[in-house]
């Protein structure tokens, strides 16, 4: 039978949590191909940016993801920092990380409960999403914002650690630590669940290097790409961590890897409030960069970030290349899912944590008539007018 | 694997190398030798490909340029390769590279070069209805 049947799958569908997409072959319930189409909730950041100075430019690509939006700002200020030959001084390195590492948290416990929801745990799904409030607390209290942190600055961070501060993050750690001990039991002991995870979406080491794959997706197949271990930034020197890395390469051990290095996580944050350098949060920094091309990559928690960034001497960018972990990911999806069941597709897809907004950085709005096309400037008014009625 | 390893496995189809930074490597190569390139890169196994990057030094200037990132821990080398403003092309890597393609497919809409031999051409990012004339990250992109 040379018959194909093609499932459609988004960009709206209950098992996706955001916009994207696929189109499935299958041979019954067997998937025999599959492609992705991506971009519904494309922003145009890239080109934005280079309409705006550098530092409109911090808030615009933090904005690109929801979940890991430091580690955005955080690899833009670096390399801009490159560029300027300016050094944000060690107080701030090392704040940073310390966000940085609190951010891995909120996003492991999120992915955590969303792939237990997919796995119809909603249970797992509820605690985690419980728990991640401790570490989102913390960082609202912090830095003045649950998500979206803004703590970056060129040259340097806007927040410090003041000694109440220090003490509820070590109370947050200290209490997640003790659940993540828990959960990691879960996951590895849950007949249920380990039916829908062990010996799913296998990918060995040589796929996974073949596959471009990146972050926890590639260490749980005994791949060790982990820019904080091989090219250490901010104060990742100072505070080094031991990578994580499982062998079986299946979904079960994505989950012990993004779990298991949780507690690196939490090693890192308490060495880093212990040892807080001392010192100034920010230095100067000029307000037009010389012109050059810097690179800067960063852990992200779905794995390497990768920024392109180059300046012709004025207070603008001439060029902003962002490259995210999900798309990286992604491609090993269409490859993981070929011979597997349409009931393993949400499962192999949360395996790689996929950040569609991460990926899809230009709009082109409609109202609700399906007509207009809205410009920036359309938009920034209606934005205006409408707090201005609600004042 | 060093700078110094990929430097001189890429001899043979270097025009230009240059160190914009300590760990960094930047080769110009041609269009037509970059395949010959990116498999000796691949053969020996320096590092993978992170990212390509398209980009348009504006209208005055008379080619676009495309950079393929290689990563292999801190070292990263950069293929430089340019391709005329004017139906601008490079060769698609993906029968060395097949993770190459959601790149190739993104610096193909985006910066309107064609990438011949890609195993899908299709759109990635950019909406079906996106006037095809339009590729909003080249310099002269009207986008509203």
């Amino acid at each position: 039978m040379a018959e194909k049947f093609t499932i459609p799958i988004g960009p709206q569908h209950p098992a996706l949590k955001e916009p994207g997409h696929f189109e499935f072959m299958v041979d019954g319930e067997i998937i025999t191909g599959a492609s992705v189409r991506l971009g519904y909730v494309h922003r145009g950041i890239e080109k934005a940016a280079e309409g705006r100075n550098w530092t409109q430019d911090i808030y615009l690509l933090e904005r690109i993801c929801g979940i890991c939006s430091h580690v955005h700002a955080l690899a833009f200020c670096l390399g801009v920092e490159q560029l300027a030959g300016v050094s944000a001084p060690p107080r701030a390195q090392a704040i940073r990380v310390l966000i940085a590492e609190l951010e891995r948290i909120h996003s492991h416990f999120l992915w955590l409960g969303v792939a237990a929801h997919e796995a119809g745990f909603d249970t797992l799904f509820m605690y985690a999403w419980r728990d991640r409030e401790t570490v989102m607390d913390a960082l609202e209290t912090f830095t003045g914002n649950r998500v979206n942190y803004s703590a970056n600055l060129l040259g340097g961070v806007k927040c410090d650690v003041t000694p109440g501060i220090a003490s509820q993050i070590y109370r947050a750690v200290d209490n997640l630590e003790e659940r993540t001990r828990h959960y990691l039991n879960v996951i590895t002991s849950d007949d249920s669940l380990a039916e829908r995870t062990r010996g799913v979406g296998v990918m060995t080491p040589e796929q996974a290097d073949q596959l471009g794959v990146m972050g926890p997706t590639a260490r749980a197949s005994g791949v060790m790409r982990d820019i904080r271990v091989v090219a250490p930034y901010a104060a990742y020197t100072d505070f080094p961590i031991q990578p994580v890395t499982e062998t079986a390469g299946d979904l079960q051990a994505r989950f012990i890897v993004r779990l298991s290095e949780l507690f690196e996580s939490y090693r890192l944050i308490r060495s880093i409030l212990d040892h807080l350098p001392a010192g100034d949060l920010k230095t100067r920094m000029p307000r037009r960069v010389k012109a050059g091309e810097t690179i800067s990559r960063v852990e992200a928690p779905r794995g390497e970030l990768f920024y392109f960034i180059r300046s012709n001497g004025t207070d603008m960018p001439d060029r902003v290349k962002v490259r995210t972990p999900t798309l990286c990911n992604l491609a090993s999806v269409l490859t993981l899912v070929i011979g597997r069941q349409i009931a393993d597709i949400p499962m192999i897809l949360v395996g790689i944590d996929p950040c569609f907004s991460c990926n899809d950085r230009a709009v082109s709005l409609v109202d609700n008539k399906g007509e207009r096309r809205w410009t920036w400037e359309a938009l920034r008014q209606y934005g205006i007018d409408y707090y201005r009625r609600w004042r | 694997m060093t700078l110094e390893a990929a430097r001189d496995l890429l001899r043979a189809w270097t025009q230009t190398a240059q160190t914009p930074e300590a760990n960094r490597l930047d080769i110009v190569v041609t269009a037509g030798d970059l395949l010959a390139a990116v498999d000796a890169l691949k053969t020996s196994r320096w590092g993978y490909l992170s990212a390509i990057t398209g980009l348009d030094h504006g209208r005055e200037m008379p080619s676009l340029e495309v950079l393929y990132h290689f990563c292999s821990d801190a070292a990263i080398v950069t293929l430089r390769v340019s391709a005329p403003r004017e139906n601008p092309s490079v060769p698609s890597i993906c029968h060395l590279i097949p993770c190459a393609v959601v790149f190739e497919r993104e610096l193909a809409e985006m910066f309107g070069i064609t990438v011949v031999g890609i195993p899908d051409a299709d759109r990635l990012f950019l909406p079906d209805d996106w006037d095809e004339t339009v590729y909003p990250l080249r310099k002269d992109a009207k986008l509203e």
